[in-house]
């Protein structure tokens, strides 16, 4: 704050506005638009549209950041004490999502193994318990 | 400048009061608080005080007091590991109805689901009450504003908030060992289902809630303490304090305190959500189970997902709880060596590197409870690179003592002591950090040597080190030596000998968490080993009472303090009175003009941070 | 390492002597930075929740679509997918900015015009609290989410929707219950007891209309809707593509309502404790309490960096929920 006079603040303000509301709706219009909602039956991957809207929303966290919260205005090392800590989220990302779809991936099998007919393997006479010859080699 | 620099050859006392006077810097504190509202009557004094001294010693003896407890609980459960065949009735009028005395035999058994609920609650304490708080707590509130030359905390009235959550989430804590179903039984980590399901175990009823609602405020209480040691750090220092010049001990406590800035939020979402699982009937940490033959409704969670969220805190937290041990041993070495701390900015940058790297590696503590190999990879080498920092800190407080002239006293001792059993656990650490190991190891009494030596006992002797060091500064008086060094020997050779055998244990895969251990044949030979165990940790125990006896013992009757600074320390908190008033300082600030480790610089013993350059000589912290 | 904090204080020590000590090297007040901080710690507990969010999303097969889930606005409008949620996204918008506003009068030391703008702040608060009410309110009361019940999901197989004839005439029988006071129709295969795996039901939609002889695709979204007068969710039968068999739908992911409910009612409670803290402020600041302090309101200034905070955890929640 100071950094700019009170006029030209008053319009940053304003021009702040415009941008998060412009981008908002950029955001929805993709969205709406890579599910087949503009355009009927045309639908988007969604590995194209779900980067824009990423990306839209980082742009408009920066935004706030930098200009409601007066970021852009502080000391650089306020600025980096504050940002770059939340970098160490990116390896939890990696790492928890990675690990989300290990779940998924695991159940999946589980519940194909389960679906897999049983195969008969008893012989006639067999109890079904190890031999006891095995406990005694151990 | 040159005169000044020449005074300090003369009797110290009066000099640096001069040097304050002249150098120092005006705040015009005590234009502001004339007639101190702070210290007016009894209750501002010393309950709601916002003096950091003061908050600084509720921290320490609310932690003494439950380390006795926490220290008491791992007698009970040591007795019942050592000694099953052994009655236990005589703890019958402490323990009620979790002893079971047979009407015929008299012989008082443990029940088991009492013996989980004092191995959970021995860690919770120890873990967050003790050695996070009772010690971070004590020492960055006490040595904060003093070392870096601050009148106070940034916010003296949150700092307050800070200790009397702390005080509340330990009453919740106290109440919960009386509840009918007893406190919390499902291990310190509260991994789910056991922690939430209530119907899962009689502690994972009413006790875990209360569980929950401690540790909440906890949080909230480490949170507070953190905003404002990492505030007054930065904001606070004094004329000159410049961050190269700060000593260890406040490099460390700042990383701490970023630390637990960070994952004990993490730790509250995880929280939430299990409160969510309990009571609202969710399933984000539940899938598909059976309680009793009975199905539950739970569908789609993943206990996993706890267990991430829970070490994303937990391994931190184990920075949290050494990083300030770290700080004090290295500033009480170098004081009691007379020498500088060797390779100062290398300590810097590897608590910094350890701070770092704390928050990549959390789920080495999760490789055999189902986390995708893959990932393991690389939580495996992000762990082992934790090594390298580690090492070059021991390595430096080894360098530090070579060629010192080192007086051995307790705090010293503990100091000495600590690298020990940092080596020793640290070299352990590395062994369960490799996935491969771990699968053997994990889950076994080698799992629980390493990391009571390394963050439990290590951490303990740090905290010694700072209560023998500053308790001067504390209380205005010393304790006594001898007690002190009765105390040292004990838990040194007494600590070695509860943990030492515990690896070999661990290595013929004794699982942890066993209720006894006589019926299984591959592991009752091991009784011998176990009595051993439990003999020693009663008599290190005992020599806690001997601190403790002491500790107390000081406050009125030991050896009063006569001289500012009797340590011919450097840093700034000996530049203060001997009663050090609120505002620590009784005119103008002090100002800092050098690093805080000048001993035996050109030819002198020490040279106090407040003694201005000579003409031409450099700064060697710079 | 780089990434580290504490580090990055000394790329400052070179410009300017900062950091020699006595001074606020980020030329910020002790209060101004500890708000920042607590944000920070406050944005690690939201991160928590949104990365567990992931880590449940991606362990699932299936999950909701949003703009199939939030269609609905009051005053009846039905089919306006993410429509009434951009308006809240909007509201809040516009309250962060009315903050900015608040804070460069607070700055000018005008207490009339902070005054004023933290009261449309105030009211902007409360109207996204007002918003979500509803939101949550037709979630609930309408479409029968909650945390432990998602009934929107997507079809696994292509189908088409059946009517009760068809049913009858594939052999299953029609059954007429008592439930809760009221007479339920349903399906029942020959055999079986009234177990829930065995309930089949004509589609309807949430109005009552049937929607027999749908077709639908792998992946369309489908919403089990709720019957008022019995208190039953009403699995529809379809008869699938592939193999021509007759089965119903299943409820969708239970995490997505937990979680909905959860991380938007989290954010809310940070929307209400905001509203309550401006509404303080906007008297302290009416009172004149600020004038004394010469400060240029810094207490405005922490509360606005509060509540664009809020506004920033929103972004990612608006993110996550209901565009992706």
């Amino acid at each position: 704050m100071g950094h700019l006079d009170y006029a030209t603040a008053k319009k940053v303000v304003f021009k702040g506005l415009i941008i998060l509301g412009v981008v908002t709706l950029a955001e929805v219009f993709v969205a709406l638009f890579g599910n087949g909602h503009i355009i009927p039956g045309f639908y988007v991957h969604k590995l194209i549209f779900y980067p824009v809207m990423i990306a839209l929303s980082l742009y408009k966290a920066y935004f706030i950041v930098y200009e409601f919260m007066h970021m852009r205005y502080e000391v650089k090392g306020l600025a980096m004490s504050v940002l770059l800590p939340t970098l160490l989220l990116v390896w939890a990302i990696i790492a928890f999502f990675q690990e989300g779809a290990s779940w998924g991936h695991r159940r999946e099998v589980v519940r194909q193994r389960n679906m897999e007919p049983v195969e008969e393997v008893q012989k006639a006479g067999d109890t079904g318990m190890l031999d006891e010859r095995t406990y005694q080699f151990q | 400048m040159a005169t000044a620099a020449k005074q300090t050859t003369a009797p110290v006392q009066h000099d640096e009061d001069l040097l304050i006077q002249e150098y120092g810097y005006d705040d015009h504190f005590h234009e502001h608080h004339e007639g101190d509202k702070y210290q007016s009557n009894f209750i501002s004094t010393y309950i709601f005080s916002q003096d950091h001294k003061m908050i600084a010693r509720q921290f320490l003896i609310t932690g003494i007091f439950w380390a006795i407890i926490g220290g008491l609980m791992s007698l009970v459960f040591r007795l019942q590991l050592g000694f099953p065949e052994e009655s236990l009735a005589w703890l019958k009028p402490f323990l009620g109805k979790w002893i079971t005395v047979n009407a015929e035999t008299g012989m008082g058994t443990l029940a088991p689901e009492f013996y989980y609920a004092l191995v959970t609650m021995h860690g919770t304490i120890i873990v967050f009450f003790v050695l996070t708080a009772g010690l971070s707590g004590t020492f960055s509130n006490l040595l904060i504003p003093l070392q870096v030359g601050a009148r106070d905390m940034a916010s003296p009235f949150l700092n307050m908030l800070s200790y009397w959550f702390f005080f509340l989430a330990g009453a919740v804590m106290f109440f919960s060992l009386f509840l009918s179903t007893g406190p919390f039984a499902g291990g310190w980590t509260a991994y789910p289902p056991l922690s939430a399901l209530p119907q899962a175990s009689s502690g994972s009823a009413g006790g875990m809630t209360l569980w929950l609602l401690s540790l909440t405020f906890f949080v909230i209480s480490v949170l507070l303490g953190g905003i404002n040691y990492i505030t007054t750090v930065l904001n606070l220092r004094t004329k000159g304090m410049n961050m190269w010049r700060l000593p260890l001990t406040i490099w460390a406590f700042f990383v701490t305190a970023i630390l637990a800035l960070l994952s004990f939020p993490v730790l509250v979402s995880g929280f939430f959500l299990l409160i969510f699982d309990r009571t609202l009937g969710t399933s984000f940490f539940l899938n598909e189970i059976f309680v009793g033959g009975q199905a539950l409704d739970h569908v789609g969670g993943s206990p996993i997902l706890f267990q991430h969220l829970f070490w994303f805190l937990g391994h931190p937290e184990v920075y949290i709880i050494i990083l300030p041990a770290m700080g004090i041993v290295s500033e009480v070495l170098s004081v009691s060596a007379r020498k500088p701390i060797f390779g100062y900015k290398a300590m810097v940058f590897s608590i910094l590197a350890i701070g770092f790297l704390s928050f990549i590696v959390w789920a080495h503590h999760m490789f055999m409870s189902g986390v995708n190999p893959f990932i393991s990879n690389f939580f495996v080498v992000f762990t082992l690179i934790i090594a390298v920092p580690s090492a070059v800190k021991v390595f430096n407080w080894i360098t530090t003592i070579y060629g010192g002239n080192m007086r051995y006293t307790s705090a010293a001792l503990f100091a000495v002591g600590f690298v020990s059993m940092f080596i020793s656990g640290g070299l352990t650490g590395i062994f369960l950090g490799n996935s491969a190991i771990d699968i053997q190891m994990h889950d076994t009494y080698f799992v629980v040597a390493h990391f009571h030596i390394v963050m439990g006992v290590a951490a303990f002797f740090g905290m010694f080190a700072g209560v023998y060091h500053w308790y001067p500064k504390m209380f205005g008086r010393f304790m006594n030596e001898t007690m002190g060094k009765i105390h040292f020997w004990g838990t040194l050779i007494g600590a070695y000998a509860i943990f030492w055998p515990m690896h070999y244990l661990g290595m013929a895969g004794v699982p942890r968490r066993y209720y006894r251990f006589d019926n299984f044949d591959t592991f009752s030979h091991f009784s011998a080993m176990n009595q051993f165990i439990t003999i020693a940790a009663i008599l290190v125990f005992a020599c806690q009472l001997v601190f403790v006896i002491n500790f107390f013992r000081s406050i009125w009757v030991g050896k009063k303090l006569t001289e500012k600074n009797p340590y011919g320390a450097n840093t700034l908190e000996w530049t203060t009175p001997i009663e050090v008033p609120h505002g620590n300082w009784p005119g103008k600030i002090p100002a800092v003009h050098r690093w805080a480790y000048d001993y035996g610089k050109g030819g002198q013993d020490h040279i106090s941070q407040i003694v201005p350059l000579a003409e031409g000589e450099g700064d060697s912290g710079h | 390492m780089a990434t580290d904090t504490a580090l990055d204080h000394h790329s400052d020590v070179q410009d300017g002597n900062l950091w020699e000590g006595a001074k606020e090297p980020f030329k910020a007040s002790y209060g101004k930075l500890m708000m920042w901080y607590f944000l920070l710690s406050d944005a690690f507990t939201f991160a928590g929740f949104l990365i567990s969010y992931g880590a449940l999303r991606f362990s699932v097969p299936t999950w909701p679509v949003p703009d199939f889930v939030f269609k609905t606005a009051p005053f009846g409008v039905d089919e306006a997918p993410l429509i009434f949620v951009t308006i809240m996204t909007f509201v809040l918008i516009v309250s962060s900015v009315t903050m900015v506003r608040a804070v460069q009068e607070g700055h000018r030391e005008n207490k009339g015009g902070a005054a004023f703008w933290l009261l449309l702040t105030i009211v902007g608060g409360a109207s996204f609290l007002g918003c979500q009410a509803w939101e949550w309110n037709n979630l609930i009361g309408t479409e029968g989410m909650t945390v432990t019940i998602n009934p929107f999901s997507s079809h696994t197989e292509a189908g088409v929707y059946l009517s009760g004839e068809e049913l009858e005439k594939a052999g299953l029988q029609k059954v007429e219950a008592d439930a809760h006071g009221t007479t339920a129709t349903y399906y029942l295969q020959p055999g079986k007891q009234d177990i829930p795996q065995n309930r089949f039901f004509v589609k309807a939609d949430h109005h009552g209309h049937s929607l027999a002889g749908t077709e639908f695709a792998i992946g369309g979204h489908y919403l089990i809707t709720k019957n008022h007068d019995t208190h039953l969710y009403e699995f529809g039968a379809y008869k699938s593509e592939e193999d021509g068999q007759i089965r119903t739908e299943k409820f969708g992911p239970k995490a997505f309502g937990a979680l909905f409910f959860f991380i938007t009612g989290f954010h809310g409670f940070h929307v209400f404790s905001g509203v309550m803290f401006l509404t303080i402020i906007a008297v302290n600041v009416a009172s004149g309490l600020y004038v004394k302090r010469r400060n240029g309101y810094e207490m405005v200034e922490k509360m606005g960096l509060y509540w664009h905070f809020v506004d920033l955890v929103w972004v990612f929640v608006f993110l996550v929920f209901y565009l992706l």
